[in-house]
């Protein structure tokens, strides 16, 4: 069952979260000004490079967890939750990367899309992680599809920094990095860099917030699936005529069940 | 102690009889559409790379690039990158026609599309098109601002007695 620590922190980031939404969406639209080549259209900064952030974050979390998970000292079903939560909430927040950019790119390049490096590495971001997500769903053990989605988590994370550098190995229509660009020199007006900044902090606490419901969700997922199988096997074992079979467990099986175990 | 197996919940239940319940076959169903739905994932990266090895990789040519490579480009479309040359903007029946600009090279460009909301001089743009002539004959303008962000009205905001806050 849920700790009450647990319930109260994720209400409290929730909570947080809504208020530092809040905070951006007013700076966002009626304190910062507008810019001097962009005009209005730069409002969207404060949020399609945010959730653009979140994604890496949520996939390099994926990536931790996926390696937790697959070295054995600290092989635990619990990684492999947090792997495919985390994995999840990426994926929502690389749709969202998506679809802001093209919102911002139809005004101020003039198409909705088109294939550069930049926007073709995070599509294929984005179809890497469907793709892990639609591995979990391939049926296998718990223990082989932890270690499947932890090998193919770590393959599609490659594709990160790729995206991230995209802007500077190759010519793109897309512009470069504004705070991490390879100067580190941010070029961007203070109002609208502090609310860039927020930005930034607001929707980690929105990917915290949401990681959090997914991942409780995820080991309730896993304990329903646990019990049930156990009921399942429970009835075969009392059927007609199955008395007499023993099911030996070899140490191997047993440790995969305990590892298949919240 | 149990082996887990993720094949679904409720899959393979038996029934009074003995024998296995007709919901496996959704369990099979299952298994098979995360087979196709991996299938078409498998694809779209395949579609993705394709794509993206050819037109990401050299996505534009300068136009100092085109103009030393123009023999071998020929009538083939291309996408052409440079600034919008200043004064250069006549809009005419059709479009637009101006100049862009890279390295002191510069190509007089005749455009048959509606530019770009930030389409103005100065500013970095990619066009569509190929050589004709003198000319360079686009079919889509589009603009690559900078990843520099400056207040339009830095001073907008004071005191009543108008010093800056």
């Amino acid at each position: 069952m849920e700790s009450k620590r647990y319930k109260w922190t994720r209400r409290a980031i929730g909570i947080v979260s809504l208020l530092l939404v809040a905070a951006t969406v007013i700076f966002g639209l009626w304190i910062t000004p507008p810019d001097v080549v962009q005009g209005q259209l730069v409002r969207l900064i404060y949020v399609h490079p945010p959730v653009a952030w979140v994604a890496y974050l949520a996939y390099g979390i994926t990536s931790i967890a996926s390696t937790l998970y697959l070295w054995k000292r600290t092989r635990n079903m619990k990684w492999d939750l947090l792997a495919a939560s985390s994995a999840e909430v990426g994926v929502i927040f690389t749709a969202l990367t998506l679809v802001t950019g093209s919102i911002w790119g139809r005004p101020a390049w003039g198409v909705w899309w088109t294939w550069d490096a930049r926007l073709t590495t995070t599509a294929l971001l984005f179809v890497l992680y469907l793709g892990y997500l639609a591995l979990r769903r391939v049926p296998a053990t718990s223990h082989q599809r932890a270690v499947r989605s932890a090998i193919a988590g770590l393959i599609a994370f490659v594709d990160v920094p790729i995206v991230h550098q995209s802007v500077v190995w190759w010519r793109t229509l897309h512009q470069g990095a504004t705070v991490l660009n390879p100067s580190l020199s941010p070029k961007i007006h203070g109002e609208m860099a502090m609310t860039l900044l927020l930005g930034f902090i607001s929707f980690t606490f929105v990917y915290a917030w949401m990681l959090m419901h997914r991942y409780q969700i995820a080991g309730f997922e896993q304990k329903i699936l646990d019990i049930e199988l156990d009921q399942i096997l429970e009835e075969r074992l009392h059927e007609p005529g199955m008395e007499s079979m023993q099911v030996e467990l070899s140490p191997d099986v047993e440790q995969i069940d305990r590892h298949s175990k919240v | 102690m149990v082996q887990s197996v993720s094949g679904g919940m409720g899959s393979d239940q038996p029934t009074d009889s003995g024998k296995p319940k007709a919901r496996m076959l959704p369990s099979k169903r299952r298994s098979r559409r995360a087979w196709v739905a991996l299938g078409i994932v498998v694809f779209a990266i395949g579609f993705l790379l394709y794509k993206g090895l050819g037109n990401s990789l050299v996505y534009f040519r300068t136009a100092a690039g085109a103009v030393r490579d123009r023999a071998q480009l020929g009538s083939t479309t291309f996408r052409l990158e440079g600034v919008v040359v200043p004064g250069s903007i006549h809009t005419t029946n059709t479009g637009v026609d101006f100049a862009v600009e890279s390295s002191n090279v510069s190509v007089q460009v005749h455009d048959t599309a509606n530019p770009p909301e930030l389409f103005q001089p100065n500013i970095p743009v990619v066009l569509v098109g190929h050589f004709s002539g003198n000319y360079f004959l686009s079919n889509q303008i589009m603009v690559k601002h900078s990843a520099n962000y400056v207040a339009a009205h830095p001073n907008r905001v004071a005191t009543v007695n108008g010093k800056k806050l």
